[in-house]
């Protein structure tokens, strides 16, 4: 068990004694890592037995009204024209043309998979800050809206996972892990605070740091 | 307590692949469990059902937040609004911070709220088989809702002794829960 991963960190979460910071780093890490979800699932489940034998109530009918209008359909047609934006958005270069040239297909499959960062990609105004490499051939970029509230770190030409750091304070909090599919790696962070420099770390040792000017 | 049966496996796997009926199949079938969960933590019926609604939605929001491999999409759920609710009441007694603390009795960890006088008493048997140190740190934790930083500094003691207490701690009072539930 690397420092990266969790360990015991997986009880505090289940429990709720992480800060919202920790939650955050670590909700992320569970999309990448199926060791720490593994360990996170049965910590769930140790504190679901005990929640489940407190006192139940029964769920007010305002509650599952609120619940269903919240999971209805929306009413626009959806699929064919937000692929399209997601084109135009490439196109435009939203994403440094770097990326562009070559790999653009490896690219959007990558994006596809993930549906939700293609989303706020999509749709959301978002500012693009490169890392800097401490040498060696990796092109980084990491793109989030001026509130700092959601960061995509986009790697390309990493042959294996790298972590993502945020580095303050003399600190680094590990936030997730880029995984390559093809020759690019992505990680999204649906949810963050705002980060000022963030690091890309390969076990140990930081391979490339970016500042992000807001 | 929370055993996969068939069904549960189908919906989980439905739930991960971000479809709009497991979503909503999965809060039909946990809906009063997740309000309790919820209310247990907010002692509030509005406050609870903003809770619910809001965890709900920034899952369906996060579309893989959730995996099968991580094991029970109810106890994921319960988890998921537990935290929700925690993370409301801190901002909130982050307000009433000086009010609170001008009011505050020296707490004894409360009496535990279940409504079962049988289940109430499997839960303090749970909890009293535990060492001291280690019931202490999860009480503190599941009852008060307090971080691992405060616990420490509360306990008095170094912030990686208090994280292995309470990882073990947990696992005990599950396992023992558990174990009794078939027995009797
Ligand atoms: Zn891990």
């Amino acid at each position: 068990m690397t420092d990266a991963h969790f360990g015991e960190r997986a009880a505090l979460y289940a429990l709720g004694a992480l800060d919202a910071t920790e939650s955050a780093a670590l909700e992320a890490h569970l999309r990448v890592c199926a060791e720490c979800a593994k360990l996170v699932g049965e910590a769930e489940r140790d504190v679901d037995t005990i929640a489940s034998l407190e006192t139940r109530r029964r769920a007010p009918e305002a509650l599952t009204n609120r619940v269903e209008r919240l999971l209805a359909p929306a009413r626009q047609p959806q699929a064919p024209w937000r692929f399209a934006a997601v084109a135009a958005a490439f196109l435009i270069g939203i994403l440094p043309s770097a990326y562009l040239w070559e790999r653009n297909r490896v690219m959007q499959d990558a994006m596809l998979s993930q549906s939700a960062a293609m989303d706020r990609l999509a749709t959301t105004a978002h500012r693009t800050a490169s890392f800097r490499p401490a040498g060696g051939a990796l092109a980084a970029d990491v793109m989030y809206p001026s509130d700092g509230s959601w960061y995509v770190i986009v790697v390309r030409g990493a042959s294996h996972a790298l972590h993502v750091a945020w580095m303050h304070d003399g600190a680094q909090t590990m936030l997730g892990d880029v995984v390559p599919h093809g020759r690019v790696a992505m990680l999204y962070l649906p949810k963050s605070h705002r980060m000022e420099q963030l690091a890309l770390m390969d076990g140990p040792r930081v391979v490339a740091q970016a500042q992000l000017p807001y | 307590m929370a055993r996969a049966s068939g069904d549960e496996e189908a919906l989980a796997v439905a739930f991960a692949a971000h479809e709009r009926w497991a979503f909503a199949r999965a809060y039909r079938e946990y809906a009063s469990l997740l309000y309790s969960v919820a209310y247990n933590v907010l002692s509030n019926s509005e406050e609870a059902q903003d809770c619910v609604a809001d965890a709900i939605a920034r899952l369906w929001r996060s579309p893989s937040a959730y995996s099968s491999g991580r094991g029970s999409l109810r106890s994921f759920l319960v988890v998921c609004v537990r935290n929700e609710a925690i993370s409301r009441r801190r901002r909130q007694s982050r307000r009433l911070r000086l009010e609170e603390r001008l009011a505050a009795m020296p707490v004894e960890h409360q009496e535990l709220e279940v409504a079962d006088p049988i289940e109430r008493d499997r839960v303090r048997r749970a909890f009293a088989k535990l060492p001291d140190d280690q019931r202490a740190a999860v009480a503190l934790a599941f009852y008060e809702g307090k971080t691992h930083t405060e616990i420490a500094s509360e306990l008095n003691a170094p912030l990686g002794t208090i994280k292995s207490r309470i990882s073990h701690g947990l696992r005990k009072i599950a396992a023992s829960l558990g174990s009794e539930g078939g027995e009797r």
